[in-house]
Formats: structure tokens, C-alpha cells, sequence
């Protein structure tokens, strides 16, 4: 349990850090006379990929259950399904872990 | 998104070389069968491919920059005759005593089968190899 609850206690900190993100980078856009980016703030686009790599799991375990009953006599695409899902799976860990690692950062920045 | 690049065609050409596989494990399985559901020997089956250009994930073509994977085109019959022997106490002698066996060599599809066998691991060394590329790209970040 308490991997979770220190994964959980993780995304609440994360959560509590977007705000200052969207505060940051919205004036300096508008200054610049450019649009926001269309993909919205961190935690929209954090949101997306989560959902993303939750869908290609669930399609990697549909296939695989299809092949194991039978329906689908093609292995590789079982195998192919899941080793997309685990990519996708690291590369979100990968942006968590980039996201957390500056916020360290910035905790240990003398005020 | 495409994470894994190529993976589509490699996925393909897997179905392919598996279909390719399963069509010589059909032929040495019946090489020595001399009656089918015509009632006459079996013939040997041969498969050919041809190339398929994906289909784009993406309305404007740039999920997949113009690929194209492998599909099983048909599964041919060869129409060689087969070898006459003579058995006439077989079942399905003709009035000559002479059985008709199937055009089936047991040397050409150990050759086929070992091809097939090679040509779908060269792709799963494809997927392998683009699976480790995205792995080692992850990697930058630490």
C-alpha cells in the first residue's frame, strides 16, 4: 500500500503545482502576441496521455484475450499491443518523473 | 500516435509469413494424400504476397508516411503433376493399378518452411530493434 499512497501523495503535489505553471507561461504568450497552445494547460494534456496510455492497455489486453480464446490466431499482435502499451506506459513515467524532478528543483530554490 | 515506428508493417508482414507457414504445414501434412474432396490427389499450395499501402491513422496522411506492409495476395494451387506409382492393391489405384501421388516434395517445403521461418524472424527483429530505439530515445531524460 504504500507505494500507492506515496504515488498518490506524488500527483496530489504535481496537482497543486499547475497552477503556478499556467501563471507562469500564460502572461509571457500573451505578451508575445502568441495563442495558448491548443493542447490547453499541463494538466489537460497530462489528463490526455494517462487516458491515452489506459486506452492502448486496454486494447493490448483485448487482443490478448482474444488470442487466448481462440478468436484471434495472431500471437504478434498481442505481443506488439503490449509492447506499445509498456512504451507508452514509460514515456508518461518519463514525464512524471521530469515534472516531479523540477519541482524539486524549484522547493530547493533559496527564497 | 505511432510510437513504435514501422510497427504496422511489421505486424502485416508477421501475418503474412504466418499464413505462409501454416500453407506448408498444410503441404507437408498432405504429401502423401492421395484422395481429397475431389477425389483426387492433393496438389500443393502455394502462397504470393503483395505489397498494401496503410491506411493513414490521420485525415491528412501524416500518421504514417506513406508505408506500405505485406498481405497474402492468394493462395495458388500448383498444378504440376504429381508422381505415378505403381500400387494396385491401394484404394485409390485406377484400373492400370497406377496411384497418382501428390506433387508434393518433401525437400522444396523443408526449404520453403526454414525461408518462412527466417523471413518472420528478420521481423520480429524489426520490432524488436524498434522497440529498443524507443527505449534508448526515453533514456535522453535521465
Amino acid at each position: 500500500m504504500l507505494p500507492v499512497s506515496a504515488a498518490s501523495s506524488l500527483a496530489a503535489r504535481s496537482l497543486q503545482f499547475q497552477p503556478e505553471v499556467e501563471r507562469v507561461r500564460s502572461p509571457a504568450l500573451e505578451k508575445a502576441g502568441g495563442t495558448p497552445a491548443p493542447g490547453g494547460d499541463f494538466g489537460s494534456v497530462f489528463e490526455r496521455m494517462v487516458n491515452d496510455v489506459e486506452t492502448r492497455q486496454a486494447d493490448a489486453s483485448e487482443v490478448t484475450r482474444s488470442v487466448l480464446l481462440g478468436e484471434n490466431p495472431n500471437l504478434h499482435q498481442s505481443v506488439l499491443a503490449m509492447q506499445e502499451a509498456s512504451l507508452s506506459f514509460s514515456l508518461m513515467v518519463e514525464v512524471r518523473n521530469k515534472v516531479v524532478e523540477s519541482y524539486q528543483e524549484l522547493m530547493r530554490m533559496p527564497v | 500516435m505511432d510510437l513504435l515506428s514501422g510497427i504496422s508493417a511489421t505486424s502485416g508482414a508477421l501475418n503474412a509469413q504466418r499464413t505462409r507457414l501454416d500453407v506448408i504445414a498444410q503441404n507437408i501434412a498432405n504429401a502423401r494424400t492421395t484422395r481429397g474432396p475431389d477425389g483426387r490427389a492433393y496438389q500443393r499450395r502455394v502462397v504470393s504476397f503483395e505489397s498494401e499501402l496503410l491506411r493513414s491513422s490521420s485525415p491528412d496522411g501524416r500518421g504514417n508516411s506513406g508505408l506500405s506492409t505485406v498481405r497474402v495476395a492468394g493462395i495458388g494451387t500448383d498444378t504440376s503433376p504429381g508422381q505415378r506409382i505403381s500400387d494396385p492393391g491401394h484404394p485409390d489405384a485406377d484400373a492400370q493399378g497406377m496411384v497418382t501421388l501428390p506433387n508434393v516434395n518433401l525437400a522444396f517445403e523443408m526449404v520453403d518452411l526454414i525461408t518462412a521461418s527466417r523471413a518472420y524472424e528478420a521481423n520480429l527483429s524489426v520490432a524488436k530493434n524498434s522497440r529498443q530505439m524507443a527505449m534508448k530515445t526515453l533514456e535522453i531524460g535521465r
